[in-house]
């Protein structure tokens, strides 16, 4: 047993393949940069739907919400990238296929639109009536009192909350090498085919993954606790 | 609609049979979650000694993701240790010590909500120190949290679509043998996804009303 525990902590089979492994990891970099900015995108729009105050949109909203918050992250991915193309073929009368990023990019990007929207909404109503009422005597339009007085509230105060579904959607981008994104868990079992020992491979992953969701995550929370009371007091 | 009932209806044997294995490790994760997320905030907040082996262990299984434990616990866990020996165990494993990671935080906000005063009613009624956790800081530590208890029940959920990976039979593992036996995807999977959507959903608003009911009840805001 302690010879197996002494090779699972000996990196240097990790160590060997580095350039491969970080090349894996800059992708889940990519998944993850991208998936993000249209989670935040489609968050933002779907809970300004919900805000609404024509009930279809908020219909619409919080359908949107529902759906993509109770879903889970593996069968949205295997949906988008097997079922969304032959929709979408037979409604423009064209065989269609994703590449494998996309695929993995619109469904993360909509599953965490959901948790983002509620966020935002949470922070949207949490500004009290009287700014906007403010704002709206000073003669800005609604979209100006968005912009200049409730957004730039809105983030701050959903700062934490949204670090920790921004590192849930980091975490969620490891399941994307089960469509073939080439990310680092693909790069790990690729090698694991021609090396056959998972030991070291494995647990140099979950060592990687950990290193760097806790240091980005402590790292970010640190700095953006700075800006937020320098803000405030 | 033929092809819904010959894809879909006709396979509902095999459908629940998967569902079956999906509730079963739900709930033994569930289970191993609260067990082992309770003894780690224990071991933290009052296992002096211990302390920093049960906060690394924490923030281990809070930091990585479910994906990569499932796959170390199930290829690496055998060499080092020689267990678990079924794909089956190494599932609700890697799900329960997950969680048991997130339960261990949210279970110290709790007892750290439970007001110093109780504590100490307790103690000068000469209630010994086991006795006053047990009969005042629990139960209102386990009230305060219920909510965010359920909340995680609903992670394990979505995350047990993973366990298919490692080959245990659960409902996507069904919908993707199926999938490849006819190779006509569009039915199966979508209405598996709905079927996965309508559950967690279910779940989550159960744990909303519990969390109304809670606070107009007792009065307590969720933790």
């Amino acid at each position: 047993m302690s010879e197996a525990l002494l090779t699972a902590l000996n990196p240097s089979m990790f160590w060997e393949y580095r350039q491969v492994l970080l090349r894996g990891l800059a992708f889940n970099g990519y998944v993850f940069v991208t998936a993000g900015a249209l989670a935040l995108a489609v968050g933002l729009a779907a809970a300004l739907l919900r805000l609404n105050r024509a009930w279809p949109f908020r219909w619409v909203g919080t359908l949107h919400v529902e759906t993509f918050r109770n879903a889970p992250d593996y069968i949205m991915v295997i949906w988008v990238h097997f079922v969304l193309p032959l929709l979408l073929g037979a409604a423009i009368g064209r065989r269609i296929e994703f590449p494998p990023f996309v695929s993995a990019v619109i469904a993360l990007g909509f599953v965490y639109s959901g948790y983002f929207a509620e966020t935002f909404r949470a922070g949207i109503q949490s500004i009290p009536a009287g700014h906007i009422d403010a704002g709206r005597a000073c003669g800005m339009s609604e979209r100006l009192i968005l912009r200049r007085i409730v957004l730039p509230q809105v983030v701050r105060r959903m700062l934490p909350e949204a670090i920790n579904q921004f590192v849930s959607l980091f975490k969620a981008t490891t399941i994307v090498s089960l469509i073939a994104v080439p990310d680092l868990m693909y790069q790990v079992s690729m090698v694991l085919q021609q090396e056959m020992k998972p030991l070291p491979l494995y647990t140099g992953a979950a060592l990687t993954y950990f290193a760097v969701i806790y240091a980005v995550s402590s790292l970010v929370r640190l700095l953006s606790e700075r800006w937020r009371n320098k803000v405030y007091a | 609609m033929g092809n819904w009932e010959r894809l879909v209806w006709n396979q509902r044997d095999a459908l629940l049979q998967g569902l079956g294995v999906t509730v079963q490790i739900c709930l033994i994760a569930f289970a191993v979650a609260l067990l082992g997320g309770l003894t780690l905030c224990l071991i933290r907040m009052y296992v002096k000694p211990l302390r920093p082996v049960a906060t690394t262990l924490i923030e281990f299984f809070r930091a990585t993701p479910i994906f990569v434990q499932l796959l170390w616990v199930t290829y690496v866990w055998p060499e080092v240790f020689g267990w678990p020996d079924a794909f089956f165990t190494a599932g609700w494993v890697a799900l329960g010590l997950q969680s048991s990671g997130y339960l261990a935080e949210t279970l110290r906000a709790g007892i750290e909500a439970v007001p110093k005063g109780h504590r100490e009613a307790g103690y000068s009624l000469g209630m010994s120190p086991v006795m006053v956790f047990l009969r005042i800081v629990l139960p209102q530590t386990l009230l305060m949290v219920a909510p965010s208890i359920v909340n995680q029940f609903t992670v394990i959920v979505k995350s047990s679509t993973l366990v298919s990976v490692i080959t245990v039979q659960d409902l996507m593992f069904q919908a993707l043998r199926l999938v490849n036996v006819w190779y006509e995807p569009i039915e199966i999977l979508t209405v598996v996804a709905g079927l996965y959507i309508l559950f967690v959903f279910l779940l989550s608003q159960a744990g909303k009303s519990l969390s109304d009911l809670l606070r107009s009840r007792y009065g307590l805001a969720a933790a």
